[in-house]
């Protein structure tokens, strides 16, 4: 989450947009009207909802940046700690091939046994589901945009898409239900 | 011979001998679109949307009577069970006479978004399972799950038992509170109705994430230095190549599916306890009474062995038996380990029900 400063900011600058830019659309309504019409006039009507979207998504990308921060954070400090084990066991560095593998062997299960920790935390997996949640935050604002420039468009919205796809798995459940009945039937009426 | 910064001459050749090899590899390897990972031949006998029921051509007469039907897990496609000729799960079991058939669930799309466990297990692979039976005129099958395959397995198995002579179970993820992987720690912190919601499946970069950052220094730096090392082993590049393009191709997961599966399995633990709902009917392990044989591997770092054993110990079955490997996740299925250990008993105990 924000703090309550971010917050504060970040309210006061969505309403300060919001209210330009309602009153700029109901100052330029009517002249829009006579400017944009036809298919265009629904892209001016729709305007709004791509602003409140960018506004709102930058409150997301604050949230976003908290966490990704957070995430290299987790993950620098790990490789700074397996470093620092590998400088204390391979001090000096080796020279002939037999040490350089062996030093390189080091260095991997280190490095691998540090990462894997990390990985393993509740910490980790915690912070990653919460930056994986404000990614997909993110990704409803940007599906929202495109919907709103298709539906301007009049090309079908991801919403609608979905809704034929759910018609088709319905569709498809049922067909299969009717052919398992039509078969038995038919296996019934050779017997 | 000394030089001013005091490095053994050795260490230059091999420097410049890794760089060669490097330089050289493009003579030496094929790309990835190259290489060609179908090798045991089969017919695609039925097909249902994206999924296909493959047949594999019998290699020798046929010893056993039940036909053998593999669900392959949901995760990367199946040739990893057909992987090299020297290491394939599917071979092997051919050459022992066994007639096999396997369930390529293909590359979902977002209108497969809607799809379920009632529509993988009741659907898919129950229909795959009919056609089976009247193909082979067997009144039932023996049926192997491998991995994710391994809980539809489990799920069909303890919904649909008269059609199951006998059931293994390959590394499955069964009890998902007692997994110790990483894989089971990301899973119990997603929100994945937002995942879902949001993309509609279980994309294939997110899938490929959580492989990377399992063993990320062997995987991702060790293995290919030894690629660049033995670019010269014809044998070596060509295991490689192969495994490394079956790692590449993830297809995605159906959304209704993954949300239903982590939720049950790793968030609510509800299989193990006899609570999951597939098709609106509760899936209780106890109806499973057919002989189980349940592989696990103590190295897999995917499914760890705490996650697939309580299966062996919750059904209602007489005849069970757990092996558990010295190998791996992929090892169980596709190593010389598994040549010589794990698929000879793997056979004998099918030959044996």
């Amino acid at each position: 989450m924000s703090t309550p400063d971010e917050k504060k900011l970040l309210t006061g600058f969505k309403h300060n947009s919001l209210f330009w830019t309602d009153l700029l659309y109901l100052m330029s309504n009517r002249q829009q009207s006579i400017a944009a019409t036809g298919p265009f006039r629904k892209f001016a009507i729709n305007a709004k909802n791509i602003s409140t979207e960018t506004i709102e998504m930058n409150e997301d990308l604050a949230e976003f940046n908290k966490r990704l921060g957070a995430y290299y954070k987790q993950l620098s400090d790990t490789w700074n700690e397996a470093q620092g084990e590998y400088t204390r066991k391979v001090p000096e560095l080796p020279n002939d091939v037999e040490h350089i593998e062996a030093s390189k062997r080091i260095w991997i299960d280190i490095f691998e046994n540090y990462f894997t920790r990390l990985f393993d935390s509740a910490e980790f997996a915690e912070n990653f589901g919460k930056l994986v949640t404000s990614e997909l935050e993110i990704a409803k604002h940007w599906n929202n945009i495109a919907s709103t420039l298709l539906e301007s468009a009049n090309m079908p919205t991801k919403k609608e898409m979905d809704e034929v796809y759910k018609e088709l798995h319905s569709l498809r459940k049922r067909v299969a239900k009717l052919e398992k009945i039509a078969n038995k039937e038919g296996q019934e009426n050779d017997k | 011979m000394t030089n001013e910064i005091k490095v053994d001459p050795k260490v230059i050749a091999e420097f410049i001998k890794l760089n060669a090899n490097i330089f050289e590899a493009p003579n030496f390897a094929k790309s990835l679109e190259e290489v060609d990972l179908e090798i045991t031949p089969y017919e695609v006998v039925y097909s249902e949307g994206k999924v296909r029921l493959l047949h594999f051509v019998p290699q020798v007469q046929r010893q056993l009577k039940t036909p053998l039907v593999i669900a392959y897990a949901l995760v990367n496609r199946f040739h990893i069970l057909d992987i090299h000729p020297r290491k394939s799960w599917v071979r092997n079991l051919l050459n022992q006479g066994i007639d096999v058939y396997l369930i390529d669930w293909g590359t979902p799309t977002q209108i497969n978004r809607h799809e379920g466990f009632d529509d993988y297990v009741n659907g898919y692979m129950d229909n795959c399972i009919d056609y089976v039976l009247h193909e082979s005129q067997s009144k039932r099958v023996s049926l192997q799950g491998y991995c994710t395959g391994g809980t539809l397995s489990t799920v069909y198995a303890a919904l649909h038992p008269k059609k199951v002579q006998t059931l293994t179970l390959t590394a499955p993820v069964i009890d998902g509170r007692r997994d110790s992987t990483v894989v089971s720690n990301l899973a119990k912190h997603l929100d994945v109705d937002k995942l879902i919601d949001t993309l509609g499946n279980m994309p294939p970069e997110m899938m490929y994430y959580v492989f990377s950052i399992l063993k990320p220094f062997e995987q991702g730096f060790e293995k290919y230095l030894n690629f660049f090392k033995n670019i010269h082993d014809k044998d070596y590049v060509d295991n490689f190549l192969r495994v490394e393009k079956w790692v590449s191709d993830t297809p995605p997961i159906p959304g209704e599916l993954y949300r239903q599966w982590i939720k049950d399995v790793y968030q609510e633990n509800l299989l193990i306890n006899n609570n999951m709902y597939v098709g609106g009917k509760q899936v209780s392990l106890k109806n499973i009474t057919m002989p189980l044989l349940t592989q696990v591997a103590v190295g897999d770092h995917l499914v760890s062995p705490e996650c697939s054993m309580p299966i062996h110990y919750a059904v209602s079955s007489e005849d069970k038996t757990l092996k558990i490997y010295p190998t791996g996740h992929v090892g169980m299925i596709a190593s010389s380990f598994s040549q010589k250990k794990v698929l000879p008993e793997f056979a004998q105990w099918l030959a044996q029900r």
